[in-house]
């Protein structure tokens, strides 16, 4: 009973929902603060002490606003496509261990079952194709034109994403992001040391998937004004702006996880959960600070460039990748050992 | 929770700017609010691309005539509650202009107007002073009878070229 | 430099001899008299002789019976007048764009304005006016009062592309790419332009018929607001164009004083078009900083003449404020700064790749399609032609200064990028030569009120390009026609060609290069 108890607790409270909630509004202020430095500008200071609260009045102020659907929209897929999108995604966010284990750990498990890598890389792939849809609901000539570079550029980037999350697979010998992250734990050897190239591979396609400059190309408002979310008002736009921003720390905490020894780290005094939690959030607010500096110092490609970039240079690298790391794990590093 | 939403539409106004037939001056004072001497997202100010994504609209400009009937259509598009602000003495009345023929002369005989900064071309000082003003004034006063104040003007006002459309059919 | 002014004089009178009337020195080099479709004879005289010869703009007037045609052109170092008149009850000439295709939208400009039919050249709906204005109302006509037009239904509608196979997407007007409204109808085949269609007028304020109705001092303010980007420039060539019809030379001091604010409003303004690039291509950061780096420009314009933006410096006769002693160091210690971080940009041109992958190459044009379209300043000096009006005719105390003209060959984004930004080297060059070498003596000399009757023409070299006015007075205090060409009206045609056959993702990048202002073309 109290196990069950505990088990909506970890669901709504902490590791899950508002935790994750917190973490990505928290993620989104960090991200405009960055912007804000590097340009020379002090970024939001208003809301709340240095405008930490910022994300959360946008959040809300777009919540109390007036509903508008075109009279030609699709109006199923218009109205609940952007709330689908955002529960997958938090959906998907259930499987990655958090405080040493997931939210969906029961009792003294770890969480997760063998093969849950691919399948929360299917849902965040599945949550995306819902963003299209929504923007080709919307029935508008830059929605449709907005969706349809979303799908072009995150069908393709999916392919060497996929292929360079098999590779801290293989070290690791699991398909269980769970037992990824504690092999790198007991080992002491996070995976970038191992497989740094798949790390920095990783870290671009990542960029790509999460549309961010470089490859910044569905939000590019000078072409596309407001790309597949130009219909929306309200809380479908509050919950579109939402989904994105969970999928940026979600992508975040896979690279943590992946790469960057998931949420183990040293303990020091007191029970182990409160520092697993810890070093999670420190590692996801590094790796969204990388993530962030890249966006901010590079323009932004075209779409045949990010297209002919994936399909002529990150594709074949990341296969060489892979055979390289396959070679490395089986014959090299027993050796070293 | 009237205090919480007068809170956060204070805190997070995105606006949308549109030049309805100004000389640039203007213009550039608004693109330059976002610039680091001025940087006005400290007041969580975003340029938005979409109507359907602002709560502001900030018009410069004489209007002319051609632009006049996609000011009311951008005005239309906006969701409520939202605030129009005419900066620029030709956006108050027309400025120099005032008497040309393709020029209406004013934004507020298309649209309703919150609030108006008058300059040629306002100083960006200026200008982030009169959007703070607007937002200030919608926390609702002390009194009890306040919350009428805070909600936008719904009234609709006919354009000019609605009103010239009967001249011709007689 | 006497011998080449009289050469295309020459050149056409042995051609044509005595079928046309020539007026030597009248409207600078000078001016040809040209009637019952001569004027195409004169042209291709013209482009023989010289291929450097590009149409500035044509100023059309309402003569009382005749409606006056004037061509302006100019050549390697000359500015002629092609004059013809047609009759009001018949106001038909023929067209000249077969020679010359830059001279297709100042052909329909006089069309919708003035009502002259040019044959070869009809135009599909208005063109500057709106499409609620009635037809048969030509409102630069003398008859037409501002306040009784009567409004009539629209009358354009948004056609679908006749391919059914492509699609035509409107870029404007409100479009967060343009800071201001004008309408572009791009029709793509998948990826690829293949036809654009602009249609401006959304800014026209109606400025050339209203300055004819306020005096020569309003009229300062008026013109100013034309664009406020370049403002000082438009003051300075109205003011000169007014000082040459009362022959009149205004004190040096003025004239360096004039190069102090005109160089200024030149820096801002480049300083604006780069980073308004780094904006329409994803760089915020750029366009950030070199922001941050204008805004001590903004201060210098504030510091010598009290506003920000406006400066309002010009009179006729000279400038209305002076330079104090004590704010040189100043103004010289900003340069220095402001030269010291164009380096660093420099390299940003250079070695950043992600820039490098959205400019080069993109947006070319070629040198022949820059003469033939007679595109003017950073455009056509990004494509190898070297027009600068403050080295061709040299303005001011432009002849006296010592500074560069940059050239570029490429002729894509980048190369037009790079010019402008060398143009900022040469402007703080410039601003520095002129506080050292100040002369001493009055600012302004008192003018009387009324300008006596006379016509002038007169060319400054705005940041854009060179900016024309044709100023016509006659006696009053009143002048009887201004005609405005700006530099982004002769530039546009040149983005209708330079967009076609290249993706629609270069169109924003391209449409910056070419460093439009609308306020400008529509006036």
């Amino acid at each position: 009973m109290i196990d069950y108890l505990l088990l909506i607790f970890r669901i709504l409270v902490f590791p899950g929902f508002t935790f994750i909630l917190l973490l990505t509004l928290f993620c989104d202020w960090i991200e405009r603060k960055i912007e804000a430095r590097i340009q020379n500008r002090v970024g939001p200071m208003v809301a709340g002490p240095a405008g930490i609260l910022q994300p959360l009045a946008d959040f809300i102020k777009l919540l109390t606003k007036e509903d508008i659907e075109p009279r030609e929209a699709k109006k199923l897929v218009f109205r609940y496509a952007p709330l689908a999108a955002f529960a997958i995604m938090m959906f998907a966010f259930c499987f990655i261990p958090i405080d040493g284990g997931s939210v969906l750990s029961f009792g003294s498990t770890v969480g997760g079952f063998n093969g849950d890598l691919i399948i929360i890389l299917a849902f965040a792939t599945i949550a995306n194709f819902l963003l299209f849809l929504a923007g080709w609901a919307s029935c508008n000539p830059y929605g449709t034109i907005g969706s349809a570079r979303v799908l072009t550029q995150f069908l393709g980037y999916d392919i060497p994403l996929f292929l360079l999350a098999l590779t801290p697979a293989f070290i690791a010998g699991s398909l269980q992001i769970a037992n990824i992250a504690s092999a790198q734990a007991t080992t002491f050897l996070p995976f970038i040391f191992l497989a740094p190239w798949a790390f920095v591979m990783f870290v671009i396609t990542m960029q790509a998937e999460l549309e961010k400059d470089p490859f910044d190309v569905p939000h590019s408002e000078s072409e596309l004004v407001g790309g597949l979310e130009t219909e929306y008002t309200g809380a479908k736009l509050a919950f579109l702006h939402l989904t994105r921003d969970v999928q940026i720390v979600f992508g975040s905490a896979l690279v943590v996880e992946l790469f960057l020894g998931g949420p183990y780290g040293p303990v020091f005094f007191g029970p182990s959960w409160i520092w697993y939690s810890l070093w999670f959030v420190l590692k996801v607010i590094g790796v969204v600070l990388i993530s962030e500096y890249i966006t901010t110092v590079v323009a932004r490609f075209r779409i045949d460039q990010v297209l002919s970039g994936n399909w002529r240079i990150l594709l074949p690298a990341s296969l060489i990748s892979l055979i390289l790391t396959v070679a490395l794990v089986t014959w090299v590093y027993p050796l070293l050992v | 929770m009237t205090d919480t939403k007068t809170w956060a539409r204070i805190k997070s106004p995105w606006v949308l700017h549109f030049n309805s037939g100004a000389c640039n001056g203007c213009d550039i004072e608004i693109v330059a609010l976002l610039t680091p001497k001025y940087d006005v997202e400290r007041f969580g100010v975003k340029l938005e691309p979409s109507p359907r994504h602002a709560d502001v609209l900030l018009v410069t400009g004489c209007v002319t005539q051609q632009c006049a009937e996609r000011l009311k259509r951008i005005y239309d598009q906006m969701p409520q509650p939202k605030f129009v602000v005419a900066i620029g003495a030709c956006a108050c009345s027309g400025g120099v202009f005032e008497g040309n023929y393709n020029v209406l002369g004013g934004v507020d005989k298309v649209i309703p107007v919150t609030a108006y900064i008058p300059g040629c071309p306002p100083r960006p000082e200026a200008i982030l002073d009169g959007v703070v003003k607007l937002l200030n004034a919608l926390n609702p006063p002390k009194q009890k009878k306040s919350s009428k104040q805070v909600e936008a003007p719904k009234e609709e006002t006919k354009t000019i070229i609605e009103e010239a459309k009967p001249i011709v059919k007689q | 430099m006497s011998n080449n002014k009289i050469d295309i004089l020459n050149v056409v009178e042995s051609k044509l001899g005595s079928k046309v009337q020539i007026q030597p020195g009248h409207l600078s080099t000078g001016s040809i008299i040209a009637n019952n479709g001569l004027h195409r004879e004169v042209l291709k005289a013209m482009i023989e002789a010289d291929e450097k010869t590009g149409i500035i703009a044509i100023s059309g007037l309402d003569l009382g019976e005749n409606l006056g045609v004037y061509y302006h052109f100019r050549t390697s170092n000359a500015l002629v007048t092609i004059k013809t008149e047609v009759p009001k009850t018949n106001p038909i000439i023929q067209t000249i764009i077969d020679l010359h295709p830059g001279a297709a939208f100042h052909e329909l400009e006089v069309t919708d304005l003035l009502g002259v039919i040019f044959e070869g050249n009809k135009p599909e709906g208005h063109f500057v006016l709106s499409e609620y204005w009635p037809q048969g109302v030509y409102p630069l006509r003398k008859d037409v009062k501002a306040n009784e037009i009567k409004l009539s239904p629209p009358q354009e509608t948004n056609k679908p592309a006749e391919d059914p196979r492509q699609v035509k997407i409107i870029i404007g007007p409100q479009h967060p790419a343009l800071l201001e409204p004008e309408k572009f109808s791009v029709t793509v085949d998948g990826e690829t332009v293949t036809k654009v269609e602009p249609r401006i007028g959304y800014v026209h304020r109606g400025i050339e018929k209203a300055s004819e109705s306020r005096t020569y001092l309003q009229d300062v303010y008026l013109v100013e607001r034309i664009c406020g980007i370049c403002n000082s420039i438009h003051a300075a060539a109205f003011v000169e164009a007014v000082e040459k019809i009362i022959k009149v030379d205004i004190p040096p001091r003025a004239k360096y004083l004039r190069i102090v604010a005109l160089e200024l409003n030149r820096l801002h303004s480049h300083l604006l078009t780069l980073g308004h690039a780094g904006l329409e291509i994803g760089y915020e950061t750029l366009f950030q900083y070199f922001w941050r780096d204008r805004e001590p420009i903004m201060d210098l314009i504030e510091l010598t003449s009290g506003n920000r933006v406006y400066s309002s410096l010009m009179a006729v006769g000279g400038v209305r404020r002076d330079i104090r002693a004590e704010d040189i160091p100043k103004i010289k210690s900003v340069l220095k700064t402001l030269r010291g971080q164009l380096p660093f940009y420099r390299q940003i041109y250079t070695d950043e790749p992600t820039l490098r992958l959205r400019m080069k190459d993109v947006g070319v044009l070629s040198r022949k399609d820059a003469l033939a379209l007679s595109v003017v300043g950073p455009v056509a000096r990004g494509s190898g032609v070297d027009i600068d009006v403050r080295k061709d005719e040299p303005y001011e105390a432009y002849a006296e200064i010592p500074f560069k003209e940059i050239v570029y060959k490429d002729g894509d984004t980048w190369s037009r990028m790079n010019v402008r930004m060398d143009e900022v080297e040469e402007s703080i060059n410039i601003i520095e030569y002129v506080v050292d070498h100040l002369p001493s003596g009055p600012i302004r000399l008192n003018l009387p009120r009324s300008v006596p009757a006379g016509e002038a023409v007169n060319r400054v070299e705005a940041p854009r390009g060179e900016l024309f006015y044709y100023v016509k007075a006659n006696g009053t205090d009143k002048p009887d026609r201004v005609k405005v060409r700006t530099p982004t009206f002769a530039n546009l045609p040149s983005f209708l060609k330079t967009a076609i056959g290249e993706s629609i993702a270069d169109v924003p990048a391209n449409f910056v290069s070419l460093d439009p202002c609308f306020s400008c073309t529509d006036r």
